[in-house]
């Protein structure tokens, strides 16, 4: 290893620690550290700033704001509080099947926009649901915990649901309908699978006292609390137009007609924010994720100087001299990738492993290393709770809804309470994902 | 019903803090009467009456035979005639869906009481679909003219008092009883409450100029 290769995979390891132990300041100690690789960059003579922003990824950060203002829209059509709503009825506040209904739920709504979003409607409904059911702390524990699985897992299932996804897509390495083909399935045997160990074995809903009262009555206030909620058709309709006509797009438009992506998405996004006029000026003014925008390049700042001195063809290397079978090797690769995704979270892991799947698809069917790759990244956003955004802001939301037991405990929602969620999701995502890589390797 | 009742408490709370204490305790008379008859309701009585003085007193209506509560809006459209805008205090869900709708030509206000945070509060009046504005202890005060009446919900009347919810004590004072056009009451329980009025406060019931 190179001086040059040392000290910037010094500094972009330090500032994973920093950032994973001070959450409260990540962004400040990214953006610092993708600042200082600039630096060490030029100092070193491998490279320029303008060089490294010459190399960022800008489409995955337009599908990201895009899609993040679309789901912005679909929210103020008030369609997440109505499905929430309707699947707390359907399930009739019954322990199990409110575990599997929102479950399904929170997937299939993943998969379409960004689990913050879906998060951030669909947990204060709930919310209100365990308040009025009074459940114990393990029921609560693992009810939220597998939602929070379920998001992710709806996230990796299409190529727009979240990052790592997005970040495929947009290398041009897969295509949208290759990418959904092959990922869908995988992300459903392992919603399947934890479900089923989760009801079945664990058996959260055991510790609930069956009420039928408490039930009946949840499910008739929570009727009476949305009982004039209508979907504001004029929002919803428009918006789900122009998804239906992206996601029309994206299957079908040939790469060689170079209309790729993150254009059909800059232009659908554009579209619907023109049909919603001023709505659709302050969404752009006032509500794009400037947080995760930061964060995102910031950290593609910092890969980029890596890729300049050298050290992922380094890795790459590495990894092919393992006396291993190429097989072989993508295990040990999507193992890797789980653990480092668990401890630095997706968007830092995926950045930088990415580079190293490329080399991998070499001597690899594609599909194989990428797909194993986003569901072993997709293992470790489960593992902690710190692993993914949307675990903190979780454990925010449930803190501040002031849970208690029917014996007017607090209820808490933390990474103790996670943890043994995390373990189980995380063995059983990443065994999915290392089965699929040795069955389609064969 | 004892072990039911710990569950039960913390679910009248959050009712009670979305649809308003005499909504949702009609609501609870109703559904546990259909669950365990008479005898279930006044086992909530005991167990649940002391902490919510309302419900208590809803109970025992349901006990004497009343099945629903008595919402007389033509009252209440009598009292606001002339306004053009009216500031609603207290929030009770079925008295407001029955009252909005006759209200055709009256802007509606309602202030917003800080007991939910702003995300429900919102929640809240999408259930009017744009019929109401919210507005709060501040900005109330653009609302001030001749043509603006005070509706407040009001728990049991006697000749001398009203219970009233507590963000009455912030609104009302001797400067702005000159502000506004009327002080309408509506007295959406309509009998006395046989505990402490918890949650409620006791004002002169010369406050309002009028009691519905």
């Amino acid at each position: 290893m190179s001086a040059a290769q040392a000290y910037l995979a010094t500094l972009l390891v330090l500032t994973l620690i920093a950032q994973a132990a001070v959450p409260s300041l990540r962004v400040v100690i990214v953006v610092s550290g993708a600042a200082l690789s600039c630096l060490l960059v030029t100092l070193l003579g491998i490279g320029s700033t303008h060089q490294l922003m010459a190399e960022l990824p800008w489409d995955v950060l337009i599908l990201l704001v895009g899609l993040g203002l679309l789901s912005e829209i679909f929210a103020s059509s008030r369609l997440f509080g109505l499905v929430a709503v309707r699947i707390a009825r359907l399930s009739q506040a019954q322990p199990r099947r409110l575990l599997i209904y929102f479950s399904i739920g929170m997937y299939l709504v993943s998969g379409l926009v960004n689990n913050l979003t879906a998060l951030l409607l669909v947990l204060p409904i709930l919310h209100i649901l365990l308040k009025l059911m009074s459940f114990p702390q393990r029921y609560v524990s693992w009810l939220l915990g597998v939602l929070l699985v379920a998001c992710n897992l709806g996230g990796a299932a299409t190529p727009i649901g979240d990052f790592p996804a997005i970040l495929l897509l947009s290398s041009g390495r897969m295509t949208f309908v290759d990418y959904l083909q092959r990922a869908a399935p995988p992300t459903v045997l392992a919603l399947i699978g934890l479900l089923a160990l989760v009801i079945g074995l664990v058996r959260p809903q055991r510790s609930v006292d069956r009420e039928a009262l408490t039930s009946r009555l949840s499910v008739e206030i929570m009727g009476r609390m949305y009982r004039g909620v209508h979907l504001d058709r004029r929002r919803f309709v428009p918006a789900a137009l122009l998804l239906l006509i992206m996601l029309l797009c994206w299957t079908l438009l040939p790469a060689e007609s170079g209309i790729s992506a993150e254009l059909v998405c800059w232009l659908g996004v554009a579209a619907a924010l023109l049909i919603n006029r001023r709505y659709g000026e302050d969404l752009l003014r006032t509500r794009v994720d400037i947080e995760a925008v930061l964060f995102l390049l910031s950290l593609f700042v910092m890969v980029a100087a890596v890729r300049h001195s050298g050290l992922f063809s380094t890795l790459s290397q590495s990894l092919a001299r393992l006396p291993l079978s190429p097989p072989g090797q993508l295990a040990v690769f999507l193992l890797v990738a789980g653990v480092l995704t668990g401890l630095f979270s997706a968007g830092p892991s995926m950045a930088g492993l990415l580079e190293v799947a490329h080399a991998l698809a070499r001597h690899l069917p594609p599909h194989v290393v990428y797909v194993g790759l986003a569901l072993s990244v997709c293992a470790g956003s489960s593992l902690f709770l710190t692993a993914a955004t949307s675990g903190p802001m979780a454990q925010a939301l449930t803190e501040r809804a002031k849970l208690c037991d029917s014996q007017g405990r607090p209820l808490h929602f933390g990474f103790m309470e996670f943890l043994p969620i995390g373990v189980l999701s995380f063995t059983v995502i990443q065994s999915i994902a290392l089965l699929y890589g040795w069955w389609f390797s064969r | 019903m004892t072990k039911l009742s710990s569950a039960l408490t913390q679910s009248f709370s959050v009712a009670a803090m979305e649809l308003g204490f005499c909504s949702a305790a009609w609501l609870f008379a109703e559904q546990v009467a259909a669950y365990g008859g008479d005898a279930q309701v006044h086992a909530m009585r005991d167990a649940l009456g002391r902490t919510y003085p309302v419900l208590d007193a809803v109970c025992a209506a349901w006990l004497d035979g009343e099945r629903q509560p008595v919402i007389d809006t033509k009252a209440v459209v009598a009292a606001l005639q002339g306004a053009k805008k009216a500031v609603i205090v207290g929030f009770e869900s079925s008295f407001l869906d029955a009252l909005l709708p006759q209200l055709h030509d009256i802007e509606v206000h309602l202030l917003s009481n800080g007991t939910v945070d702003e995300q429900t509060w919102h929640r809240m009046l999408s259930n009017f679909d744009k019929r109401v504005c919210s507005v709060d202890l501040v900005s109330f005060q653009r609302l001030v003219g001749s043509h603006t009446a005070i509706l407040c919900m009001v728990y049991g009347a006697t000749e001398h008092a009203v219970h009233v919810p507590p963000t009455w004590l912030r609104l009302f004072g001797d400067d702005v009883r000159a502000q506004f056009r009327s002080f309408v009451g509506w007295n959406v329980l309509r009998r006395s409450m046989y505990v402490y009025p918890r949650w409620l406060v006791e004002v002169p019931r010369q406050d309002f100029t009028r009691i519905v």
